[in-house]
């Protein structure tokens, strides 16, 4: 396929463990990217720290691989700089909603035009398995090891609360769906949010009965909620599963956005 | 068209086994020189990229391309003349 293209093939196979979801994630964006018809020139990927911002190493274009949190700092600056870049950002779960909390709600609140990929492993993945802001309840990390007592960010949520444009959840089972949000994001002026739950086989799935990491691709596709279905329930009146999380298009409108392509 | 595993690249985790909807992928027996069980094809000309892409002109289902988080399946022209194996799908 022609997504292949934008890989740096020399560089693969890449680090990340046998049975990680990032790749699926990697593919699926380049994917979307590929039939923009954008220019190789013309994009930047950027990233923070962790397994999965270790992506734009892997892709042929200009990329920044930023401090840990940063990300969106940096994104913002080459945006702001260059209008007519298209960028795209590679964050995880610790990357973006622990240590660069407060750079997400401000480039959402910004709304400035980029559109950012979170590969949600719910752990912090390249430092051996801490908790992070989105460990689920009861989990077991290496910090949490009678199981995570705090409750969870809804990033997607919290994207929607600080104003970006576009919003939606996908996971690493639901590869058309992804490269069809993803799409919808890169189109979209303003801030396009996309999270994507993903196993980490090493990191979360080893500790929290997930050793087989088909066990936990066939968990999260089948902990999916379509959001449609949720809206009809909640219109029936009737309860919405507790322990299934809700995937498709969560926001999309049009509010004053910054960095548009002039 | 012909269906292929990036032997240099499979890491062996059988995602692939788990989505194709023909299951043309199976949990593979024999290691290879890198020690890791590349998944065998079972009679991969069922695949519906196989057997339309160059009919349609254009990439069909994908879907275990799209997961192999080690970008190792990819298709390859045949060569001319190649024998083939006629299946039937009932
Ligand atoms: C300023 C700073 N603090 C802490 C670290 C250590 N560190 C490296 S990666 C990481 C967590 C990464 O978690 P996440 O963003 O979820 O990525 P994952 O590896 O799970 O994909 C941490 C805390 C660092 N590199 N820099
Ligand atoms: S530690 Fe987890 S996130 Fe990092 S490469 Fe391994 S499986 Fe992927
Ligand atoms: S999904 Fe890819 S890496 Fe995994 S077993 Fe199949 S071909 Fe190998
Ligand atoms: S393209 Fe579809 S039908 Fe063909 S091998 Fe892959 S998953 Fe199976
Ligand atoms: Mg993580």
């Amino acid at each position: 396929m022609s997504y292949d293209e934008w890989f740096r093939t020399d560089r693969l196979p890449h680090i990340y463990c046998a049975g990680c979801g990032n790749g699926t994630i990697i593919n699926c964006t380049l994917a979307a990217v590929d039939q923009m018809g954008w220019k190789k020139e013309d994009t930047v990927f950027v990233s923070g720290i962790g397994c999965s911002s270790r992506a734009p190493g892997y892709i042929l274009t200009d990329s920044l691989h930023t401090t840990h949190g940063r990300a969106l700092a940096f994104a913002t600056g080459v945006k702001m700089a260059k209008p007519a870049f298209n960028v795209v950002v590679f964050t995880g779960d610790g990357d973006l909603a622990a240590i660069g909390g407060n750079h997400f709600i401000h480039a959402c609140r910004r709304n400035i035009d980029m559109t950012v990929v979170c590969m949600n492993n719910q752990i912090y993945g390249m430092t051996g398995g801490q908790g992070s802001p989105t460990t689920p309840l009861k989990c077991l990390s290496s910090t949490t090891p009678y199981g995570c007592a705090e409750p969870p960010f809804d990033l997607c949520e919290l994207a929607t609360a600080a104003g970006a444009n576009y919003v939606a959840r996908w996971t690493s089972y639901h590869v058309k769906e992804l490269e069809k949000a993803v799409k919808v994001g890169l189109e979209t002026p303003g801030f396009s949010f996309i999270e994507v739950l993903v196993q980490c086989p090493t990191a979360f799935g080893r500790r929290n009965k997930f050793r087989q990491v088909a066990d936990h691709v066939e968990f999260l596709k089948s902990h999916s909620l379509l959001k449609a279905k949720r809206d009809r329930l909640i219109d029936q009146g009737q309860p919405v599963p507790e322990d299934m999380f809700v995937v498709g298009e969560i926001t999309k409108r049009n509010r004053p956005a910054m960095g548009v392509k002039p | 068209m012909k269906l292929s595993i990036d032997e240099n690249r499979c890491k062996g985790c059988n995602l692939c086994t788990k989505v194709c909807p023909y299951t043309i992928f199976r949990e593979g027996k024999r290691l290879n020189r890198k020690g890791i069980a590349v998944p065998e094809l079972d009679r991969p000309e069922r695949c519906a990229n196989c057997r339309l892409r160059n009919l349609y002109g254009r990439q069909l289902c994908g879907v275990c391309q799209l997961t192999c988080p080690d970008q190792a399946i990819h298709w390859v022209e045949e060569e001319p003349y190649e024998p083939h194996k006629v299946a039937i799908e009932y």
